[in-house]
């Protein structure tokens, strides 16, 4: 019957090719090759179609997978397929002439010819030999090459592992530092890298920054005589800007201790030279150029204003912008006349105990003049050479400063200030206002030190300029004491756009950012990390 | 004083020990192409005195000691971009202003109230290229000064350890590919050393000695 005939042709299958042939695993195997083949061919469509580059690691890895497992499928059916041979079902006009070439084992013509030639070069000097011979010389040239390889394959794995390239089969094989060797390596490398992006350990004590010997070529021209390195007395100032630390009341408490500790410093050193770094921030002027009229350091251009309003010696003493505020203050008592300064010195005095939040400053910076601006003499006052480094206690000051002057020397006629004052308009005098500035801190300036005298009341727009100068000159600082006279919280807006609005209840003001820091206004930053 | 478009900088920081530094030079000819240069840079660093203002702010001079006439640099490195952007740059983006100055630099900013912070002394060499960025590779060691201003006496901070630096500088607009530039130069550095951003350690890399020794030697391999 044809049925069974076919079932026993079925069942000729020889027991045992057919287990070798594991015909369920090699199909499983085929359909997953075939898949993966499938699939990196849509990879190559989709890269082609989106013009992207193709991730070369990933395709190659994929095909090392692919190749892999088609060697193995081949090998497998190589194994048994010598007792099944191809037997062509569907013949037809196509494929008739092209099936006896598919199907033959006898080389093409071409390739015969490749192959009967590379013969003959192999076995050039061995064709009189017997065959055992030849065979032999050609065992021994083929280990001859084995040999070769394998000296490459090592030399490639070990160049591979110096690389940590890695192997395609497993991990690379890294060699490791001792324990020891690498956490003396991790605590110099911590040492560098401070060193050269923050200065760590870099910084010379106080007492090591004078110059001594000879200048490097550089700099041998950089100083002067009167001139020092200026540089912060050792541990003071870098504690002015804390870094990273919020602005509070705990911060205060710890500089007023700070001002307390280099008062009593300073107070030892007040007769010291001109010459070197003892107190850091005064000796960077030389002798005050008063006869040049328009220089910067001279009193008679302390402001930005026209210089019509400086050619009198009358009008020498003018409204103060902010070039240095120590300057201001000291420009202005060596104007006054000395029975002023005294005056205005216990008038400072007052305004120091009605300010809120300073803590214990007690003092002030007298600065008696002499010839040299370059030192000062501090009186027997407890002083606060702190004061120098707070900015905005300064300026605080100096609008008690002012505003004490002006109450007290109210009839005053050889006070150059309200001549000066008379004879300038107003206009003249805010050059550097910002728009911003609200007129709001008018209103605290009437209350302070006003008589019923007449200088003074024409003189209240001058103390708005005045007040204004100390703004307009870029000094936050000035913002400060309005806040504070006006005990409140105000955010101000002066030249630096919205800096001043960090301070909180102290109306000293510490400002604690960091140049490093994100929220510092000048800096476009803020602008680049909305475009995250 | 004449400004550079580009204000912001893109740089990373890595350390090699002192006894590869001649294969990094070696892998870094290769790869740059260009000639080193040396490198002999005083820097001083200053910080501002309160008169100037709240905010507390650092200035770098740096003068360049290698050429016959010292030439004087004024640079302000501002804060790095922060975010989640910015933390998966491989590199740090911060702003950087530089410019040349006169020699008068220093006095000026000592009249204007800045203070010296402290100083160091860079010794080396310098790869400048481009590839994708205008990059400068810096490796030197970082020297202190005992004494004041005294460069002649300088030693350094980490004898056996050298600091590289790779440096690019960018602007608001390419950060992102100058980055990109800089990170895939830095992957060619890895047998030798690994960068990173300022302030993040990373160690020495385990197989700087053996990729060194096949730097240093001459041509390798053996012949079949």
């Amino acid at each position: 019957m044809e049925g069974e005939s076919v079932q026993q042709q079925q069942e000729r299958l020889n027991q045992a090719v057919q287990q070798q042939l594991n015909l369920e695993q090699v199909k499983t195997r085929a359909i997953s090759l075939f898949k993966a083949i499938s699939r990196i061919l849509e990879d190559f469509d989709a890269y082609a179609r989106t013009n992207t580059t193709p991730k070369w690691q990933d395709i190659l890895g994929q095909y090392s997978m692919v190749n892999l497992e088609l060697f193995n499928i081949v090998d497998d059916i190589k194994k048994v397929s010598k007792p099944f041979l191809v037997y062509p079902k569907n013949v037809n006009a196509d494929n008739a002439t092209i099936l006896p070439v598919m199907l033959s084992t006898k080389l093409l013509p071409e390739m015969e010819t490749e192959d009967t030639s590379k013969r003959d070069q192999l076995l050039q000097g061995m064709q009189n030999l017997p065959i055992a011979t030849q065979i032999d010389k050609l065992k021994a040239r083929l280990d001859m090459i084995a040999g070769a390889c394998e000296g490459a394959e090592k030399v490639l794995a070990d160049t591979r592992k110096a690389y940590c390239f890695g192997t395609r089969q497993g991990p690379a094989i890294a060699p490791t530092l001792d324990k020891g060797q690498a956490a003396k390596i991790q605590e110099q490398e911590n040492l560098l890298r401070a060193a050269v992006n923050v200065g760590e350990g870099l910084r010379l004590p106080g007492d090591q920054r004078h110059i001594t010997a000879s200048l490097p070529m550089h700099l041998a021209d950089v100083f002067t005589v009167n001139e020092g390195p200026q540089s912060f007395p050792e541990g003071s100032s870098n504690n002015v800007y804390i870094k990273n630390t919020p602005l509070s009341s705990n911060s205060m408490g710890g500089q007023n201790s700070l001002l307390q500790n280099s008062g009593s410093q300073l107070l030892g050193r007040s007769a010291a030279s001109p010459n070197v770094a003892t107190n850091a921030t005064f000796d960077n002027t030389a002798a005050s150029p008063i006869p040049y009229a328009n220089s910067p350091r001279s009193s008679t251009n302390m402001m930005n204003t026209p210089s019509p309003q400086q050619q009198t010696p009358q009008q020498q003493q003018q409204q103060p912008t902010v070039q240095q505020q120590q300057q201001q203050q000291r420009q202005k008592m060596m104007q006054l006349p000395q029975q002023q300064q005294q005056l205005l010195a216990q008038q400072q005095q007052f305004r120091q105990s009605a300010m809120q939040g300073l803590g214990q400053l007690h003092g002030q910076h007298q600065m008696q003049f002499s010839q040299q601006i370059g030192h000062q003499q501090f009186q027997g006052r407890q002083l606060t050479s702190g004061h120098v480094q707070h900015g905005i206690g300064q300026s605080q000051l100096n609008q008690g400063n002012q505003m004490a002057r002006i109450s007290q020397f109210s009839g005053a006629a050889n006070n150059a200030l309200f001549n000066a004052a008379q004879t300038t308009p107003n206009t003249q005098m805010i050059p550097n206002i910002s728009a911003g500035i609200s007129s709001q801190p008018l209103l605290p300036r009437m209350q302070f030190g006003l008589s019923g005298n007449n200088p003074q009341r024409n003189h209240a727009s001058q103390m708005l300029s005045d007040q204004m100068f100390n703004m307009g000159g870029g000094n936050p600082g000035g913002m400060m004491s309005i806040q504070q006279q006006q005990q409140q919280q105000q955010s101000s807006q002066g030249a630096f756009g919205g800096l001043a609005s960090n301070a909180q209840n102290l109306p000293s003001g510490m400002m604690t950012l960091q140049n490093t820091q994100q929220n510092h206004p000048n800096f476009s930053q803020q602008r680049q990390q909305n475009q995250q | 004083m004449q400004l550079k478009k580009a204000d912001m900088e893109c740089v990373v920081q890595g350390i090699i020990e002192t006894q590869h530094v001649e294969a990094l030079e070696i892998l870094l000819q290769g790869l740059c192409g260009v000639q080193r240069e040396r490198l002999r840079i005083h820097e001083i660093c200053l910080k501002n005195g309160p008169n100037l203002g709240l905010v507390a702010s650092e200035v770098r001079l740096l003068c360049d000691l290698e050429q016959t006439e010292p030439s004087w640099t004024v640079r302000h490195i501002g804060g790095a971009m922060r975010g989640a952007g910015a933390e998966q740059i491989s590199v740090l983006v911060r702003t950087m202003v530089e410019s040349k100055v006169s020699k008068n630099v220093l006095r000026m900013f000592y009249t204007l109230g800045y203070k010296l912070d402290h100083e160091l002394l860079r010794v080396g060499f310098s790869f400048q290229f481009n590839r994708g960025a205008q990059i400068t590779v810096t490796v030197s060691s970082v020297n202190k000064m005992l004494k004041l201003h005294a460069t002649d006496e300088a030693v350094p901070v980490t004898p056996g350890i050298q600091m590289v630096e790779v440096t690019a500088p960018a602007s608001a607009e390419n950060y992102t590919e100058v980055a990109a530039a800089v990170s895939s130069f830095c992957e060619y550095l890895a047998p030798l050393l690994h960068l990173s951003k300022p302030g993040v350690s990373t160690g020495v890399v385990p197989t700087a000695a053996a990729a060194a020794a096949s730097l240093m030697s001459d041509g390798g391999g053996t012949t079949l």
